[in-house]
């Protein structure tokens, strides 16, 4: 069975079924395990709720309804909608993302996905760079160089040092971690620092200085001023090996994401023109990748497409500003988690309606006019996901769905509208 | 970056509401009533070119009953005038790197066509399938998705193998039998169409496995008795050291995109020796808009000994190479292909045909043309001999029982030279499996149904397969093909 508790997508669990009930998930994470049963990423013990009936509001109160009713709400919300916005789509399937890119043209939406504020830098910075690419698989069995920039795998994939990075025992890596050097850079420090060879914690706003710090020393010219500490250890680590590879995560993308992942980027190309050196972006969900897969194969770009635009069709990396929409709809995501309190007041202010497709009851749901329950992908529904290099698996059903998937909602939705 | 929503250069027509987009794509049953396919056609008064019957526009009705080519028709639902066209089998791309792992980061320049486009713009030049070249044991389901998401035309692809995954056998004549199950039976997995080698050798990155090198003459001797003894076929992907290397059975292997390694004379005379010896080729004429100054490198490393480069230089000098081949080349086992990422497949081709065919001094080449080339010789190398490569037997042909994909250009006899290109860059008409798919150069079936061809070899996974997949991360399962990562498929015996 496939996990889809974050892009690695790790494929070796083995599940106990009986009667229709799940009784036991073996191989997978802490992290992981929270797709098979209802309980909080990391704690097994916090409950999560399931949400069973589909709900509307009614003077402002959440009621069950009926699917039909939900669907004719929801209709009636994006379907008056001037200005809707679908966002997320980076925690579902890939057929749920074709239906909700049918949907965004149909209703001439903006389609957010909900990691772009991590992904437009690295897109924006390749322009500029080119890039060496590899998928895991090769990585798995020949890089023995790995930098973890701004990124906690044990918290974001927590399988990925096992099954690809760090103890993975490759081809030609067949020792694991003895065949690799393992480094970090984060603001804090985090977990991965003890199995790392060498961890840079950065202050915050220093990290632009540390990479051109490490670029002088690598062209053996380094400046006169302070180096950032760590600078010189840094570029002794990346100057060696044979292949090597750099992680990055959400922490590299924070502040001065752009400026930082051209660095970056930088950094990897100027490695590279000795040695095959990959800079690869750390995506938690568990389909971003096959969104923007879906997002170049349809529209010939990884940007946010906004369908609405007078000249029929704008594609953006700059996040949307929430201010702009009268009417959102989301799926495969939780913003409520993370949107600035003030824009969450000014939507609510503005009465933004919400419509939101989930499994779980969550921050977004709470605030939302119309909720879908929806089934589990790759529990309760078949789908594909792309992991987070950019390889498809199937993901099968095998427990039955008492509710209908993202797809169908979406597919229905547009019916409807 | 603000998009044309049209940026096709033809409108959708009348058939064409919406985008084709994954939701739109045609699938047979569940698209089109019974009868949709059931139209008799007549195309009337044509300049009919099909070498595989010997016709060479020869003024000639050409019927159409359903999804197939037949004898005559007493009561055709309906008549397509032809007066005055060619009327050819539909392009089929022998070599169209459209969905390679990897090529999506080409369109971060913005100037590489969407793969909704690209459906569109081959069906524009008149094709009706398009070969993927490079397919991986890992990267099959990734291929397959994106070939699945080219809209209108029909796909398939190579699994091109990495010889280090075989050395141990490759070095070792007592398990070829072995290893030829091995490698049919990867292909039935990945559902590849055919075989294919970049590398016809084995070489390695690490030094501490230096031992286990195979060099080109060895390794192409081992796979020459492999695919006698196992009925094999390989398309070796073209390299000076290739062609340096003596290959003892030309007509195992087909020599894929031979431009770029037609480095010096001697080297064309080995190509045209492989040729004669009754062995087939590719031309890979450099594909026109790749590369170029303003894109970056972009290279993905599939753990081969080089890393497949996906803006390569499109290098003048293959393309002038290639000419030269195809002018002194006199035998019919040469078609024609190009070479790197598909951009524009209405040019890819027809510039370089129009070159072929323009015999004015300097119009092409540095010498003289020693052959003519004509439109017998455009069809006969973009359709016929494509078709027969790929063991396609009902396409590229326009005989009874052929599958109706027949395509209608504007070219007039007197056409100048000057107008070549164009003229066979944009069909008028084309009709797949008996449906008009564009009409007065619009689109009209945007929605028409295509699959996905694959061999059906039959073989069993061995334990050499699982020695293959040991090494991979995902569990075998994951890494063969199943019917959702594409289709709708057409098995091939
Ligand atoms: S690492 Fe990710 S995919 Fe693997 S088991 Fe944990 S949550 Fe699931």
């Amino acid at each position: 069975m496939i996990c889809t508790g974050c892009g690695c997508l790790c494929d070796d669990l083995d599940l106990t079924v009986a009667e229709g009930q799940l009784l036991e998930v073996a191989n997978v994470c802490l992290w992981g395990l929270s797709r098979f049963f209802p309980c909080k990423r990391s704690h097994p013990r916090k409950e999560r709720r399931r949400i069973l009936k589909p709900l509307a509001r009614l003077n402002g109160r959440p009621r069950e309804v009926s699917y039909e009713t939900a669907l004719e709400q929801a209709a009636e919300i994006l379907g008056a909608a001037r200005r809707p916005l679908l966002y997320g789509l980076t925690n579902t399937g890939s057929r749920a993302q074709e239906a909700a890119l049918h949907l965004a043209r149909k209703l001439r939406a903006r389609l957010e996905p909900a990691d772009l504020a991590f992904t437009a830098p690295y897109y924006h910075s390749l322009r500029k760079h080119g890039l060496y690419w590899a998928p895991l698989e090769v990585i798995r069995d020949e890089a023995d160089t790995v930098l973890f920039w701004g990124a906690n795998p044990l918290h974001s994939c927590p399988r990925h040092p096992v099954r690809y990075s760090v103890f993975a025992r490759g081809r030609f890596t067949e020792r694991g971690v003895e065949d690799r050097r393992v480094a970090a850079v984060d603001l804090y420090r985090t977990e991965v620092a003890k199995f790392c060879h060498l961890f840079v914690q950065v202050e915050p706003g220093r990290e632009l200085q540390l990479l051109s710090g490490i670029r002088e020393h690598l062209e053996g010219a380094p400046g006169p001023g302070p180096a950032v500490k760590g600078t010189r250890k840094l570029a002794g680590f990346l100057s060696q090996g044979d292949f090597g590879v750099i992680f990055f995560g959400r922490g590299a993308t924070y502040n001065q994401g752009f400026a930082l992942l051209d660095e970056l980027a930088g950094l990897a190309a100027r490695l590279g023109e000795e040695r095959p050196f990959v800079l690869f972006p750390l995506s938690a969900d568990f389909n971003a990748a096959g969104l923007y897969q879906l997002l170049f194969n349809e529209l010939g770009s990884p940007e946010a497409p906004d369908f609405g635009h007078e000249s029929g069709l704008l594609t953006t990396y700059a996040t949307a500003d929430w201010g702009e929409f009268d009417a959102v709809l989301v799926v495969g995501a939780d913003p409520w988690w993370f949107l600035p309190e003030e824009q969450a007041l000014a939507l609510q202010a503005r009465r933004v309606p919400v419509v939101s497709l989930s499994p779980y009851a969550n921050r977004t749901t709470a605030s939302a006019r119309v909720v879908f329950p929806t089934a589990l992908a790759g529990l309760e529904a078949a789908e594909v996901a792309y992991r987070m290099d950019g390889l498809p698996v199937v993901l099968k059903q095998v427990l039955p769905a008492a509710w209908p998937t993202d797809r169908e909602i979406l597919l229905d939705l547009a019916k409807a509208i | 970056m603000t998009h044309d929503l049209k940026s096709c250069f033809f409108e959708v027509g009348a058939g064409g509401a919406g985008g084709p987009g994954p939701l739109s794509q045609g699938k047979l049953s569940e698209q089109h009533p019974i009868g949709w396919y059931g139209m008799k056609i007549k195309i009337t008064g044509g300049r009919l070119y099909d070498p595989a019957q010997g016709i060479n526009g020869a003024e000639q009705d050409l019927f159409i009953a359903g999804d197939r080519i037949v004898e005559s028709l007493p009561q055709p639902d309906r008549v397509i005038e032809a007066r005055g066209r060619v009327v050819a089998p539909a392009g089929i791309e022998l070599r169209g790197q459209v969905a390679t792992y990897g090529l999506n980061f080409l369109r971060l320049w913005g100037r590489f066509p969407s793969l909704t486009e690209l459906g569109r713009l081959y069906a524009a030049a008149g094709y009706t399938h398009v070969h993927e070249p490079l397919l991986t044991l890992y990267t099959a389901g990734y291929v397959h998705r994106q070939l699945a998401a080219l809209p209108l035309v029909d796909t398939s692809a190579s699994l091109a193998l990495n010889l280090r995954d075989l050395d141990d056998s490759l070095k070792s004549p007592n398990h070829l039998e072995e290893l030829g199950q091995a490698v049919k039976a990867l292909q039935e997995k990945t559902r590849a169409l055919d075989l294919r080698l970049l590398e016809p050798f084995v070489r390695y990155r690490q030094p501490f496995y230096s031992h286990r090198t195979l060099d080109a003459a060895q390794t192409l001797e081992t796979l020459t008795r492999l695919a006698l003894r196992c009925e094999l076929r390989f398309s070796l992907e073209a390299a000076p050291e290739v062609l340096e290397a003596p290959l003892p059975e030309p007509r195992v292997f087909h020599l894929a995109a031979l431009g770029r390694a037609l480095t010096n004379p001697r080297r064309l005379d080995q190509a045209l020796a492989h040729l004669d010896r009754g062995g087939t080729a590719d031309l890979g004429f450099p594909c026109q808009a790749a590369g170029g100054a303003a894109e970056k490198p972009v290279k993905v490393d599939l753990g081969w000994y080089h890393p497949l480069n996906l803006t390569p230089d499109a290098g003048a000098d293959a393309g002038a190479a290639a000419l030269r081949l195809a002018r002194q080349y006199q035998g019919p086992n040469l078609a024609f292909s190009v070479d790197g990422p598909v951009r524009r497949p209405e040019a890819a081709l027809s510039s370089w045909w129009a070159r072929l065919r323009d015999r004015r001094p300097g119009a092409g080449a540095d010498e003289p043309p020693d052959r003519e080339f004509s439109l017998w010789d455009w069809v006969w190398a973009t359709r016929t001999l494509p078709a027969r490569l790929l063991g396609l037997a009902d396409r590229g042909h326009l005989a009874p029982g052929a599958r109706a994909d027949v395509a209608l250009f504007d070219l007039p006899p007197d056409t100048p030279p000057s107008r070549w290109a164009d003229c066979i860059a944009r069909c008028r008409t084309l009709l797949k499996a008996g449906t008009v798919v564009i009409e007065d150069f619009a689109l009209v079936q945007p929605d028409a149904p295509k699959a996905t061809y694959y061999r059906r070899t039959g073989a069993a996974a061995g334990p050499l397969l699982a020695e293959i997949c040991q090494y991979r991360s995902f569990r075998p399962e994951n890494l063969w093909v199943t019917d959702e990562l594409g289709g709708d498929w057409v098995g091939l015996d």
